[in-house]
């Protein structure tokens, strides 16, 4: 085969492969703006109607700002908590430094409804059912990964001797973390925390038991509105989670390009 | 000298290393060094990668603990100082400028870290270091609008600024090409002179060491290998390691056949005897041992046919010749392994490869250096 | 200028600061901490609960391990899952090495286009198939009005729905794994490759290919790991003969209220898959993830 030939087969497996990726996030777009009842694809027609019932609907309005009050406090825990540890692992020769890596990152790889039903079997008796508290706790857990991989891998591509410049000629070591590594590894940071959000408002079973009831997110609702009804509204709230990833992913973009400025 | 230079004028700190040792896991990064630099003295640490000289810097700066030993800065152990507050000024590889601030506020910054001095007292004294520096103009710029070798220099006045009585650099001149590096070293000296702080410097270059330093302190594997002048170091390597690593050098195994006040009778391969000087290193007969001659102490001739090999010339074919501008370099063939020999310019057109040549020397250029694997043995040979 | 024999009495070595030495200590322990009570204890506590139905007894493990439902379950689990990995490295293989060849803007428009979707979450993505692939889903129209077909596929309630979704779910982040080791490769190598006299497809299959391999087994392990713990997309786009375990187990919890049964059910998978995720370790070090350890 020739080069030229494997290029052109390897660009058309590339192009249906990403078609197969992203068709399924245009159809719900799609639908959510369909001004018809049924949930057919292409839509009839153009319409924001299912956008406004979610408006106007109190339930689907009170669902929205559940996950943004539970993802910013488990974004915030999985910071105040994991940006310490990634400075440990990233400076310091810890023993047993793998052990303790997995312990940090074993919320990624156990299976969700393991974690779900024994956090509400835990958290039943401290009262911390049906809390956002409680549920922001938990989210905290599999958030902190996020931010530990994106900080170390921040603070592993700074260059340390600016942090040392700083301290022979006088700045107090914190004073040089502080003021001088930190700005430099705040895009990690930054990153880590906004994948520890979209993780928190995107979780499902966990949010089932712990909150599953009057005051749930809007990925329970879904849930609940995907194996009830037919209607649209489904798509449009699926939509507003998709208009989410979007933002959160062009912030992403844009604390990468800071990150590129700050250290040119 | 100008004025700026007057006032800048520090004393400069007597710095000690004794049995200082830094081990990971179970490889020494610094073996029992012990070092005593007078105060104002510019010396260098120099040595190939992995030799410990980086590791020792750090060590004085404080950004490593050693496992044993002690360092003192005028005579005062500085053990249990933190590196912000032992009053030194270093420079780095990388610079290592603040990106978001100008030039004069990175110059400025060991004074508002340290010092107590008022606005307008900062001010002047940075003003000062850019004159030293020759960068006056540039002080409202960021380090992303400056050239490498202007930057290096912000990286210097911010390290003297505070007038420190140690200076620490880290191979400060590496990131530059060839020109602009020769040009920093001369100014980098000059700055030593006009503000007399002791300096340490850290470099893999040779020429470099030789040329900006009072004293050298060659290390090898954790160790010191020799510590002398430029010139001591040069004229006078203690071991082979140290003869090969600054300049060129030629080195022929042999074995000591005879030993007389003028000397030794070495025999070298091919049963060939040749004469080696006198020198503070001593041997026996009977010793293994190298044949150590500089190729600059060598004359080179066209043989005009198969002589014998005598105490001060050998025999050998042309198996290179390269042209290098001022000199040319010829690789000679003889039976005892390869000799690098210079001749100048002019007298290159005389010689071709693969024809035969006499290379000689005279009798005090050839001296014995020690045989053994470890190098650094020699130092025990200097006291016999 | 010498280097001076120093008297035996060298400065005696005092205690380094202990705030320095318990610096990297005090970083992790919070982190640990909260992971330790708001994970780890919930587990110990779940298997202690699956213990305890009354008083001490293995009841629920027996009937996990003797029940035919379970034994099917399980190997369902396993077939889908293990299906799920060879599909989407098959996919994210291709695509991956598209990513090394491109240049700067093709990659960054490829990266979007395989970023995005994993950025929207499970249920919405399991959904769009659900519009997809039904009777008047858009496939079977297309199918229809090119006459490959007079009556609509049953596309939908079987394996092949699950594991279209899954494996779409998989795939971004088994294609960022794959990308992230074959950039470690040397280019070079391939260089060195064909002035060799290695055509292209040879290059590949000698040298980038077996260079490729270690990053493969460890997307692997990771996806199939993640896969078996799968539940919106088979509980939304599956029969129930395509049930995988996490929905029994939800079933046992949700609706039944049989913790101890849940329980039990729950710590076997836990069990197997730190064991997998183990293996992943042994073989991959998650140590990689901060660039291995820094001295």
């Amino acid at each position: 085969m020739s080069a030229a030939a494997a290029r052109i087969g390897l660009g058309a497996a590339v192009t249906v492969i990403l078609a197969y990726l992203i068709f399924p996030v245009v159809v719900v777009l799609a639908i959510s703006f369909s001004s018809g009842n049924f949930l057919s694809f292409p839509p009839p027609g153009f319409s924001l109607r299912w956008y406004q019932a979610i408006a106007g609907d109190p339930e689907w309005v009170s669902a929205l700002f559940v996950t943004l009050k539970v993802g910013s406090l488990a974004a915030l825990l999985a910071t105040l908590l994991g940006v310490p540890a990634a400075f440990a692992l990233v400076r310091y020769v810890i023993p047993a430094k793998a052990l303790l890596s997995a312990l940090i990152l074993c919320a990624l790889v156990t299976p969700p409804v393991v974690t779900a039903i024994s956090t509400y079997l835990f958290f039943v008796p401290l009262g911390l059912v049906n809390t956002i508290v409680g549920l922001a706790c938990a989210h905290a857990v599999s958030g902190m990964p996020f931010v530990v991989i994106n900080t170390a891998a921040s603070l592993r591509s700074a260059d340390r001797n600016l942090e040392r410049a700083a301290i022979i000629h006088g700045a107090p070591p914190l004073w040089a973390i502080i003021r001088i590594t930190l700005p430099i590894v705040s895009p990690g940071i930054i990153i880590g925390a906004i994948l520890a959000f979209v993780h928190s408002a995107h979780e499902l079973l966990i949010a089932t038991f712990l909150l599953g009831g009057v005051g749930k997110p809007v990925a329970v609702k879904i849930w609940s509105g995907v194996q009830a009804t037919s209607d649209p509204t489904i798509a449009a709230a699926s939509a507003i989670l998709i208009g989410l990833a979007i933002l959160t992913f062009a912030s992403v973009a844009a604390a990468q390009s800071l990150a590129r400025r700050r250290s040119a | 000298m100008d004025q700026s230079a007057a006032t800048t004028r520090t004393s400069g700190a007597q710095v000690r290393l004794r049995k200082l040792s830094k081990t990971y896991g179970t490889t020494a990064a610094v073996d029992d060094i012990s070092l005593d630099v007078p105060a104002g003295v510019f010396v260098s640490l120099l040595g190939p990668s992995g030799s410990g000289k980086t590791t020792t810097l750090n060590l004085i700066a404080g950004f490593l603990t050693p496992d044993s030993g002690d360092i003192l800065i005028d005579d005062r152990s500085v053990a249990e100082v933190p590196p912000h507050r032992r009053n030194i000024g270093m420079v780095f590889q990388s610079y290592s400028l603040f990106p978001h601030m100008t030039v004069a506020d990175n110059v400025g910054f060991p004074l508002r870290m340290r010092s107590k001095l008022t606005r307008d007292e900062a001010r002047k004294r940075i003003a000062e270091m850019l004159a030293l520096v020759q960068l006056s103009h540039l002080e409202k710029r960021y380090p992303r609008q400056l050239s490498g070798g202007q930057q290096q220099r912000v990286a210097m006045a911010r390290a003297l600024v505070s007038r420190p009585r140690l200076l620490l650099m880290d191979e400060p001149l590496g990131a530059l090409d060839r020109k602009l590096r020769e040009q920093m070293q001369a100014e980098i000296r000059h700055i030593h002179r006009s503000v007399g702080t002791t300096v340490v410097y850290v470099t893999h270059d040779q020429s470099e060491a030789l040329t900006m330093s009072d004293v050298v302190v060659v290390m090898h594997r954790a160790r010191i290998a020799q510590i002398g002048t430029p010139r001591q170091l040069y004229e006078a390597p203690a071991s082979a390691f140290v003869a090969d690593f600054l300049g060129d050098s030629n080195l022929l195994p042999g074995t000591i056949a005879a030993v007389d006040g003028s000397g030794y009778a070495v025999k070298i391969g091919n049963g060939v005897f040749v004469h080696a000087a006198q020198s503070q290193l001593k041997f026996s007969a009977g010793e293994r041992a190298y044949i150590f001659i500089r190729p600059e102490d060598m004359t080179v001739q066209p043989a005009r046919s198969a002589q014998g090999d005598g105490p001060q010339s050998l025999a050998g074919d042309v198996t290179e010749l390269s042209y290098h501008g001022d000199v040319f370099w010829l690789s000679v063939a003889v039976g005892q392994g390869l000799l690098k020999v210079k001749v100048a310019r002019e007298q290159g057109g005389a010689f071709e490869t693969g024809r035969p040549v006499r290379v000689s020397w005279s009798p005090n250029a050839a001296r014995l250096l020690p045989l053994a694997d470890d190098d650094l043995r020699a130092g025990e040979r200097a006291r016999s | 200028m010498t280097a001076t024999a120093q008297p035996e009495t060298a400065a005696p070595r005092a205690p380094v600061l202990t705030l320095q030495r318990m610096m990297p200590a005090l970083l992790l322990m919070p982190c640990l901490a909260w992971i330790s009570f708001f994970f780890l204890l919930p587990l110990a506590l779940m298997c202690w609960r699956s213990l305890t139905a009354e008083g001490f007894s293995l009841a629920a493990y027996s009937t996990l391990f003797t029940s035919a439902l379970y034994a099917k379950v399980m190997l369902t689990t396993v077939k889908t899952a293990s299906i799920a990995t060879v599909l989407a490295l098959s996919l994210a293989y291709p695509l991956a090495y598209a990513l090394t060849l491109s240049g700067g803007k093709l990659r960054a428009l490829i990266l979007v286009f395989v970023l995005i979707p994993y950025w929207v979450d499970i249920i919405v993505r399991s959904f769009s198939w659900l519009i997809l692939l039904g009777d008047n889903g858009i496939i079977n129209k297309m199918l229809m009005t090119l006459g490959v077909v007079h009556t609509p596929l049953e596309l939908l309630y079987n394996p092949f729905s699950v594991l279209v979704a899954m494996v779409q779910i998989l795939l971004p982040l088994t294609t960022v794994i794959l990308f992230g080791a074959m950039l470690r490769i040397d280019r070079t190598l391939i260089a060195a490759a064909k002035i060799h006299g290695a055509g292209g497809w040879q290059a590949f299959r000698t040298v980038f290919f077996p260079l490729s391999l270690p990053g493969v087994y460890g997307a692997a392990l990771l996806v199939f790991v993640l896969s078996l713990g799968f539940y919106v997309t088979p509980a939304l786009l599956g029969s129930p003969r395509e049930t995988m375990i996490a929905q029994t187990i939800m079933v046992e919890a949700n609706q039944l209220l049989d913790w101890e049964q849940a329980s039990a059910a729950g710590f076997v998978l836990l069990v197997i898959t730190t064991l997998i995720a183990a293996i992943y370790n042994r073989y991959f070090s998650l140590d990689r993830l901060w660039g291995g350890s820094d001295a």
